[in-house]
């Protein structure tokens, strides 16, 4: 009963290919990685068309955001945005790089509703800034926090032990 | 008419050594906690209320989640930088007398993570700590050791403490000779 | 002298509330009483609150007892477990990883320890798959009794009986754990390849005792509240989550099942030896505060035909991979890699991206509860402040998880 799982179940390969051949442009890099996970690489600034395009899409709409991750590779930033699809039950991994001199990427609040906390983690602790989040304001630490801490460069500042 | 209060006495003598006795004793065995649990300690404090480690057989379970009605606030769990003004907050708002337990190693010294950078090391950083029960998390038998160990502290209590007397002054024995 | 009543000064959480307030009376939503310009009053639950189980911090907008608006406030307990994978190798932190759902450890450091093999390629022998799955399904029942203890002590401070017996029967079930591990909460027995102990002599007995005495203890336990006209009223068709929900805010667990999505990933993803363990994915339909509490009853039930089944079918052999101890030091090959896991909770998932030294390189955790609690202002607006204290004990938080 209710919302099914499953229905279209399709090889690893074929939706790989298959998302190849739909977002020949915007997603680059796509390989599957056993045993349920497609990995794909998007560009920044198409990451907004396509995470609309991934969610509307007919035979395997990727329409759950499982959580967005803020990663720091010492030259870049990373955001990877993991969705999972109902009809095929698989998962795509996307990865987005993000520059650190400027360090923003657009939102998909509106496409996804569950990336707004997410995002507001990924921001708090990497420092990646998401352009048109409705409310981007540090989640897990103090409001007057200094600095993220999960950059690689994160130095432990006095400023942000006052009761040490 | 004027009362003489306990006060009032200069040095310990027969009543205010009965009236300690006798209140410290009601106050260690009535003593009513705050709920501060704040991670997995808090859980393990709720076991030692709950039916095989019965809390209530030493008086303690009325576990009030005000601090205006509290004696004890056991701090079960890590501080972190956004929690410490809270407790600082909750323990100003205790009334006297007051004892604080820090139960677990996170709240004893930071525990396994002493070295984050939002984590404070130690509840007595803040607050000033009675019993520090080590273990992560301590049984409720620990628990109840250290609850035990708080109430011999507050036997302790005096009303009117002995004044120090002044030192005589005594002449230090020679070097090598036997006193 | 510190100052015990003086009122803090508002923070981001409480501005936040105070500007929705002014933005609202600027749009014509103002009171309709003589004299006062809005109705709403903001009111701080937490983060020390009976209620809350934990340290969840609720700026509440209320008007009179309706609930208007509800900002969660999370990070009382942020403990830098992120940032601490960095600086632990990766058998370091088995026992960290314990303390994020700190109610069901087993279930977490499975799910981490699940994801480094994969990252390795490392597969445990069965009879490790096997204990792992009994000690899994036992912290599965251990924890929804601590959940839904707490949610029926909630809607009546500690006035149920209902969560006196479950806490007594919590016990019977941490001594099996003990027994097995050493400790009764925070395990730290999941290796990489294996488990740290085998079974002590005498285990399986005393467990399928246990077994054979808990589905009565779980009747007892629904007999105590189901008939209670008081529960059902305060529970029926409250705080309903719908399916576009699920969807939206992949909302997964029992509060996914309640409202009728199969979201069960021992079914849909299987993992370990689940396919050859025969169990029902609990179904409700409604998705209200009663329908979670009865998917949480159900689930207990068939946690136990897990647990009695995998005793049945426990094979002989070593709990270890290869040698006599567990590789201490475990370099997994560049990349990175996510598994999930049925959780108490919900989808408990680990993403690791390695760099092929000893310490992760990045671990991130996709913790149900967080998920689960973005959709609190959504569901508890328009509910009485009553309703919303059964409402957020039956989407069962801990925190430890939320902020890790």
């Amino acid at each position: 009963m209710g919302l099914e799982i499953g229905t279209n179940p399709m090889d690893m390969n074929a939706i790989a290919a298959r998302l190849v051949a739909d977002f020949a442009a915007e997603l680059t890099d796509v390989r599957v990685q056993e045993p349920d996970t497609v990995v794909a690489r998007c560009e920044r600034a198409a990451l907004k068309d396509v995470a609309r395009r991934l969610k509307a899409h007919p035979e395997i709409g990727y329409q759950t955001l499982n959580f967005v991750a803020g990663v720091d590779h010492v030259r870049h930033l990373e955001s990877v945005y993991h969705v999972y699809s109902w009809k095929t039950n698989t998962y795509l991994e996307l990865h987005v790089e993000v520059p650190k001199a400027k360090a923003e990427v657009d939102t998909v609040c509106d496409v996804w509703p569950a990336a707004d906390w997410h995002e507001r983690e990924s921001w708090d602790m990497v420092g990646i800034r998401y352009l048109g989040h409705p409310d981007l304001r540090r989640i897990l630490l103090k409001d007057d926090f200094v600095g993220h801490p999960l950059r690689k460069d994160y130095v432990d500042l006095v400023e942000n032990h006052p009761h040490a | 008419m004027r009362y003489p209060k306990l006060e009032h006495f200069q040095e310990p003598n027969v009543i205010t050594t009965t009236a300690d006795f006798i209140f410290s004793w009601a106050r260690s065995h009535s003593v009513f906690p705050f709920t501060y649990g704040l991670a997995c300690c808090a859980i393990e404090m709720l076991s030692s209320g709950f039916a095989r480690f019965d809390v209530a057989r030493y008086g303690m379970e009325v576990f009030r989640p005000t601090p205006r009605q509290c004696d004890l606030m056991i701090v079960a769990g890590t501080v972190n930088e956004k929690m410490a003004p809270v407790l600082k907050r909750l323990y100003d708002q205790m009334s006297e007398p007051k004892w604080v337990i820090a139960m677990g190693a996170c709240a004893t010294s930071g525990g396994p993570f002493y070295d984050g950078y939002n984590v404070v090391n130690g509840v007595d950083k803040i607050v000033p700590v009675d019993v520090y029960i080590p273990g992560c998390p301590p049984r409720p038998e620990a628990l109840f050791q250290g609850l035990l160990e708080l109430q011999v502290k507050i036997q302790q209590h005096k009303f009117v403490a002995e004044t120090p007397k002044p030192a005589v002054a005594t002449p230090a024995p020679a070097a090598g000779k036997e006193v | 002298m510190p100052d015990q009543f003086a009122t803090a000064a508002p923070d981001e959480a409480v501005k936040l509330a105070l500007q929705r307030i002014e933005e609202s009376t600027a749009r014509g939503e103002g009171s309709n009483v003589e004299g006062l310009a809005f109705n709403e009053v903001v009111v701080n639950m937490g983060p020390q609150h009976p209620s809350t189980h934990g340290v969840l911090r609720l700026v509440v907008t209320l008007d009179g007892e309706l609930v208007k608006d509800v900002i969660p406030v999370i990070g009382y307990l942020h403990r830098c477990k992120e940032k601490l994978a960095e600086k632990r190798t990766y058998y370091q932190y088995i026992p960290i990883v314990d303390r994020t759902e700190y109610v069901a450890g087993m279930n977490c450091e499975w799910g981490y320890v699940m994801t480094v093999e994969k990252l390795a390629g490392i597969r445990p022998p069965r009879r490790a798959e096997f204990i792992r799955v009994i000690m899994a399904e036992l912290n599965r029942i251990a924890s929804h009794q601590v959940a839904v203890g707490t949610f029926t002590a909630d809607l009546a401070p500690l006035g149920t009986a209902m969560v006196f017996y479950m806490f007594r029967d919590r016990e019977y079930i941490l001594d099996l754990l003990e027994e097995v591990s050493g400790a009764r909460m925070m395990f730290n027995y999941f290796r990489f390849g294996g488990l740290r102990y085998d079974l002590p002599d005498g285990w399986v007995e005393k467990c399928r005792d246990l077994m054979k005495r808990l589905p009565k203890l779980i009747d007892e336990y629904e007999s105590l509240v189901q008939d209670n006209a008081i529960f059902l009223q305060r529970c029926v068709g409250k705080g309903v989550i719908t399916q576009q929900d699920v969807i939206d805010y992949g909302i997964t667990g029992p509060c996914a099942r309640a409202s009728g999505v199969a979201h069960d990933l021992r079914r849909t993803r299987p993992y370990s030896v689940y396919p050859e363990l025969d169990f029902e994915v609990c179904l409700q339909s409604h998705g209200d505060v009663f329908d979670r509490y009865q998917v949480r009853m159900d689930e207990m039930r068939e946690s136990v035909k897990i647990v009695e089944q995998a005793l049945d079918m426990l094979p002989k052999g070593p709990v270890q991979l290869g040698s006599l101890r567990a590789p201490y030091v475990i370099t997994p090959p560049p990349g990175a890699c996510y598994t999930g896991q049925e959780n108490p909770r919900g989808e408990y998932g680990t993403y690791i991206v390695s760099d092929g030294s000893r310490y992760p390189y990045r671990l991130k955790f996709r913790d149900p509860c967080f998920c689960n609690l973005q959709l609190f202002p959504k569901l508890l607006s328009g509910n009485r402040i009553a309703d919303a204290v059964a409402i957020s004990g039956s989407i069962d938080l801990v925190l430890g998880g939320i902020d890790r």
